[in-house]
């Protein structure tokens, strides 16, 4: 991988770049206090645009997989015209967090990498440019529910992403992770990086990853034993469920979760189209079907279910990942605290008493 | 544990080309309707573009299609005919407000259909075996196929047994079908209803009691058994059938879950470790055992 070096005053000149190459640019921006968002990048607000601020809670898995998104267009008089509407839009995320790369690429796994390819995720992944922002300052980027050390995909990002960038205090150190990064380090504002901003880098990062407020909140690998062998004990799941609050949150604001329904709606006389909306399986009617019959009517066999999906090693395998990118999301949504580093400590404490 | 491997294994069907949109339904024509009994209905159509039906055709029991009623949804549903036969059908019971939608439809009416989708069965496999079909209620749907595709090709098979029961002798399905099975030589069809009206001289009884019949005998060795039905009827059949000595992994049953996108993308057909839609619907017993989810 090829390295440069941005000076700070020229750091979102990268936007300016990229806009100029016909991306639409989507960045994050502060609404208020700690309230944050990804929203475009316009002459407006271009310099408004935040490096270092909380991880919106909403996350930029909307730019791949949006959450209304129009499938079909039927036309009906006598006959019925079918035609699919395609987006393919030229986007940019800036400034997007290690965590949130990792679920974008966990996402493409999903959409394309299995027998069938899902066409209207590849339209809108095909032409985005990712920007990838290293988490370094403990105050504004490290949030109290951030756990990415443990899920192995931060503080930085080791693939994934065009290019990433990182602070190292009066400059940046851009890192290009494919051509289309490199291409734009023919830009007179990359200056050529050397031995000693890699080695401030690797420094930067050992303090970064010491920095995270609970560096042991989850410990993975034995939940994932428990999880994929069966060993957890219906109580603990009980336990789990009787604190969900079928809200859904945790589901909506993952950055990996995958789950859609599709609906059909009247856009005119003659006139249907069928969408597709997120889903989330802590709802009651996820999995109920037409004649009443319910397989997971208990809260817990569906909280029960979420984090089989998630943490299940045949999973792991299928997708080469957990599909958790511990970025902190559900800890901050969830009104019973049964975020993913809650339940995953919830779980080993409880299997690991027992098979002792 | 393998999933959509070994005794059930992938079908050949094409894969989709990668720029192909799997969510794209094309547009079918519904020829007749044939009431089945009380709420089920069998629905003829063909597509209405030639090329799509010849592509549609090199579907295998087993397998489902998902059926759209643009302005109210799409629904999942078994595919009763075998490949061998001509025409294409769906024998579709009336629950919910798609099945509803096309139980309104009238010959001549459009509707879209895409697929096939799922494992299916390879009956080739089972070449040179006895096969043992169990049957409840509109479980004879997706049975069905496999049904006639092995009497098409009855001199590749050993022995053909079918075990078929119903509530009641009004709501026994393909009723043509089961009297031209009953009929057929070197097939052995046995039938029974839970509860019998003055016209029935059949059998009296749950599925099970056909086997214990004097002059029945379940062939155990060398079988593959085909168990479909309701969930009651599922778990004593299976019990009896592992007591008479056939294997775990020689039972094959097919699930329904509630489905939206039959590619294994929108999540609700999750049992366990399993996409219903891609890797079943079609599970040996074996397999279902190990899903680790209630079924």
């Amino acid at each position: 991988m090829k390295a440069r070096i941005v000076h700070r005053s020229d750091v979102l000149d990268i936007v300016d770049l990229l806009r100029a190459r016909g991306y639409e640019v989507i960045a994050p921006f502060r609404v208020s206090g700690r309230d944050t968002c990804f929203d475009t990048v316009t002459d407006q607000n271009r310099d408004a645009i935040q490096l270092h601020v909380a991880n919106p809670n909403y996350p930029p898995k909307r730019y791949v997989l949006p959450h209304i998104e129009r499938l079909l267009a039927v036309k009906q008089n006598g006959e019925f015209k079918i035609e699919p509407t395609y987006e393919m839009p030229k986007r940019a995320l800036f400034g997007i967090r290690s965590c949130d790369v990792a679920g974008i690429y966990h996402l493409d796994r999903f959409y394309l990498g299995r027998e069938f390819r899902d066409v209207y995720y590849e339209n809108h992944r095909k032409n985005l440019f990712l920007v990838n922002l290293v988490c370094t300052d403990p105050d504004r980027d490290i949030g109290n529910e951030c756990f990415c050390v443990c899920t192995d995909t931060g503080p930085a990002a080791r693939d994934h992403f065009d290019l990433q960038l990182m602070d190292l205090g009066d400059e940046f150190l851009a890192v290009a992770g494919t051509a289309a990064g490199e291409v734009l380090f023919t830009e007179r504002i990359f200056r050529p990086a050397t031995k000693e901003h890699v080695e401030r880098r690797r420094a930067i990062l050992d303090a970064t990853r010491k920095r995270f407020r609970k560096p042991t909140t989850s410990w993975f690998s034995a939940t994932v034993h428990y999880i994929s062998k069966g060993d957890v004990l219906e109580k603990t799941w009980e336990e789990i469920g009787n604190r969900c609050m079928e809200c859904g949150g945790c589901t909506y604001v993952c950055p990996a979760c995958t789950c859609f329904t599709v609906s059909d709606r009247r856009t005119g006389p003659d006139e249907i189209e069928r969408v597709r909306l997120w889903d989330s399986c802590a709802l009651g009617g996820f999995t109920r079907m037409a004649g009443g019959h319910n397989p997971r009517r208990a809260v817990h066999d569906r909280r029960n279910r979420r984090f089989f999906r998630k943490l299940a090693h045949y999973f792991i395998q299928r997708e080469l990942s957990m599909a958790c990118v511990g970025c902190g999301r559900c800890v901050a949504v969830c009104h019973g605290d049964i975020g993913m580093p809650a339940v995953v400590e919830a779980i080993r404490r409880a299997t690991g008493e027992v098979a002792k | 544990m393998s999933i959509g491997t070994g005794k059930v294994r992938l079908p050949d069907v094409p894969i989709p080309h990668p720029s192909e949109n799997v969510y794209l339904p094309k547009v079918a024509v519904l020829d007749r309707v044939v009431p089945e009994i009380a709420d089920v209905k069998t629905f003829y159509w063909h597509f209405a573009d030639p090329a799509e039906q010849e592509a549609f055709k090199r579907f295998r029991p087993g397998q489902f299609a998902q059926v759209s009623l643009f302005g109210v949804g799409e629904f999942p549903t078994s595919l009763p005919p075998s490949p061998t036969e001509a025409e294409t059908f769906f024998t579709v019971r009336q629950v919910g407000s798609c099945t509803t939608a096309l139980h309104q439809l009238r010959p001549g009416d459009q509707f879209a259909v895409r697929g096939p989708y799922g494992n299916g069965l390879s009956m080739e496999d089972y070449f040179g075996r006895n096969l043992v079909f169990v049957a409840g209620g509109i479980g004879l749907i997706p049975l069905r196929s496999c049904i006639v595709y092995a009497l098409a090709n009855r001199d590749k098979y050993k022995r053909i047994q079918i075990y078929y029961g119903a509530k009641t002798p009004a709501e026994l399905m393909y009723v043509p079908n089961l009297r031209e099975w009953e009929q057929l030589e070197g097939v052995e069809c046995y039938l029974t209803v839970d509860r019998a009206d003055a016209a029935w001289t059949g059998n009296v009884g749950v599925v099970g009691s056909l086997f214990k019949k004097p002059g029945v005998e379940v062939a155990v060795e060398d079988s593959i058994a085909f168990v479909c039905g309701p969930p009651v009827m599922f778990r004593f059949v299976i019990k009896d059938l592992l007591e008479m000595g056939i294997r775990e992994q020689d039972i094959v049953s097919t699930l329904e879950r509630y489905m939206k996108c039959g590619v294994g993308k929108c999540g609700h057909c999750c049992i366990g470790v399993a996409y219903v839609c891609v890797d079943g619907p079609v599970f040996t017993y074996e397999q279902i055992k190990n899903l680790g989810e209630e079924i």
